[in-house]
């Protein structure tokens, strides 16, 4: 026993370091390994409210860009409204009033775009009536989806993350497709699997498909960028360039679909069948 | 001022300057420079070995919590702080410094600071992305990350240095 303390009294140094350093090993495969990617640790309200002030004096040296911004999104969605109250005129008796998506407006706290997965962290949580899995958009496109929340905070997988995959369409042909990020620039996307008659052009737009309930229907996902023939002439790929510019994301939008517990239990029921 | 009042003080400003400002510097993706490790670079020379793994567990693991990445930048801090007694030997060389309680551009002159500094922030970078790599699968993309990112990170922190150095006139007589 004596021994043993000498021991450890004589090499407390590197005994330290080892156990410190085991521990980090333990919590970096806690925390990073394949099916618990939740990040407890940056959802928390603490860190979440550091990142907040870090922005709040941020946002003040960035106030003309940022209202800029919102004066032309202002614009657009007056433009459209312009647009959809002249034809909705003739419709209103025959439409359902009820819409199914309510758009909770949000501000990034913090948010990466270089690591192999990235996230985001937006100032409204749980008291604002987020939850996990609900989707992201911004004014220019969509983003990504809720991941984890807390009381005021949730972190949003983006679409830059290994896991991120969106069911998406192109526009002029109707062709489905999951888009992915698969690539380490954050303004660049790849659809797989596209059969090799479907001719892309340069430019072609990508909307979100109806098969998804966590984003409305033909939200804005990128344009095609280059059509990646395979070698062996069976299913191309497509590179699109994002609509949305992660670097440089400042207000998003979480989009609340009213009905999904109803679609879900349904679906649910479905695969017991 | 107290020595360990000012080690916290520059503890609490290096990880809001590195959290708050040089996160947000994105050159190509590649650039990922950590300038909190100054807080390990300066800690005193005589700081007793469980101290000195200590301080740098405890600053990697802040760091961590505000990156999302537990574990990855204490582990890279910690055998930081475990070599550096070898490495200030290593870049000493015959050199002895008595009355010097911590490392200081000043005292210790500006090329054994550079290797000095060298030598930790390679160190440190090596581990951390390796790390990274071992968990996401890109090593060739880690090598090159370090190639960049070491260079950027010892010019800030040489720089931060510099400006924070005391000059010559405060310069305090060793005790």
């Amino acid at each position: 026993m004596y021994n043993l303390i000498r021991f450890i009294q004589k090499h407390h140094f590197v005994i330290l370091f080892l156990a410190l350093e085991v521990l980090c090993i333990t919590l970096l495969t806690l925390t990073q390994s394949f099916h618990r990617q939740k990040r407890i640790n940056t959802t928390n309200d603490l860190v979440g409210k550091v990142y907040a002030t870090g922005t709040d004096i941020g946002d003040y040296f960035r106030l003309g860009k940022i209202n800029r911004d919102l004066a032309e999104e202002n614009a657009q969605l007056r433009r459209q409204l312009a647009v959809v109250t002249d034809t909705l005129e003739s419709y209103t008796e025959t439409v359902n009033k009820d819409t199914i998506y309510e758009f909770i407006p949000a501000r990034v706290v913090n948010n990466t775009v270089n690591r192999p997965n990235n996230y985001l962290l937006i100032d409204k949580g749980k008291a604002d009536g987020i939850e996990k899995d609900m989707g992201v958009i911004s004014s220019d496109g969509i983003v990504g989806i809720v991941s984890d929340v807390s009381q005021h905070y949730a972190s949003v997988m983006s679409l830059l993350h290994s896991y991120s995959t969106i069911s998406v369409r192109f526009k002029n042909n109707g062709h489905l497709g999951i888009l992915h990020w698969g690539t380490t620039n954050y303004r660049y996307g790849i659809i797989d699997d596209i059969p090799t008659h479907l001719l892309l052009q340069e430019g072609d737009t990508v909307v979100t498909s109806s098969y998804s309930f966590i984003f409305p229907e033909n939200l804005l996902a990128g344009t095609v960028t280059e059509l990646i023939q395979s070698p062996s002439g069976t299913l191309n790929k497509a590179k699109i360039r994002f609509a949305t510019d992660f670097s440089t994301l400042k207000n998003v939008y979480v989009i609340h679909h009213t009905n999904k517990a109803e679609l879900d239990a349904l679906i649910k029921n479905q695969q017991q069948l | 001022m107290n020595r360990v009042l000012i080690n916290i003080i520059r503890f609490v400003l290096l990880v809001v300057a590195q959290i708050l400002v040089i996160n947000h510097i994105r050159l190509g993706g590649y650039v990922h420079p950590y300038i909190y490790l100054i807080f390990v670079m300066l800690l005193p020379l005589n700081i007793p070995g469980w101290q000195l793994l200590l301080s740098g567990f405890g600053m990697g693991l802040v760091i961590d919590l505000f990156m999302g990445t537990l574990g990855m930048h204490a582990g890279a801090t910690t055998l930081m702080a475990f070599c550096r007694p070898a490495i200030i030997r290593l870049v000493s060389g015959n050199l002895k410094f008595e009355n010097v309680r911590e490392p200081s551009i000043n005292q210790m002159g500006f090329p054994w600071f550079l290797r000095y500094t060298l030598c930790m922030v390679t160190l440190h970078n090596f581990t951390l992305f390796m790390l990274e790599g071992f968990t996401f699968h890109l090593v060739g993309q880690a090598l090159l990350r370090i190639l960049l990112s070491v260079p950027v990170s010892m010019f800030l922190i040489l720089l931060i240095l510099y400006f924070f150095a005391p000059t010559k006139k405060r310069d305090r007589t060793p005790v």
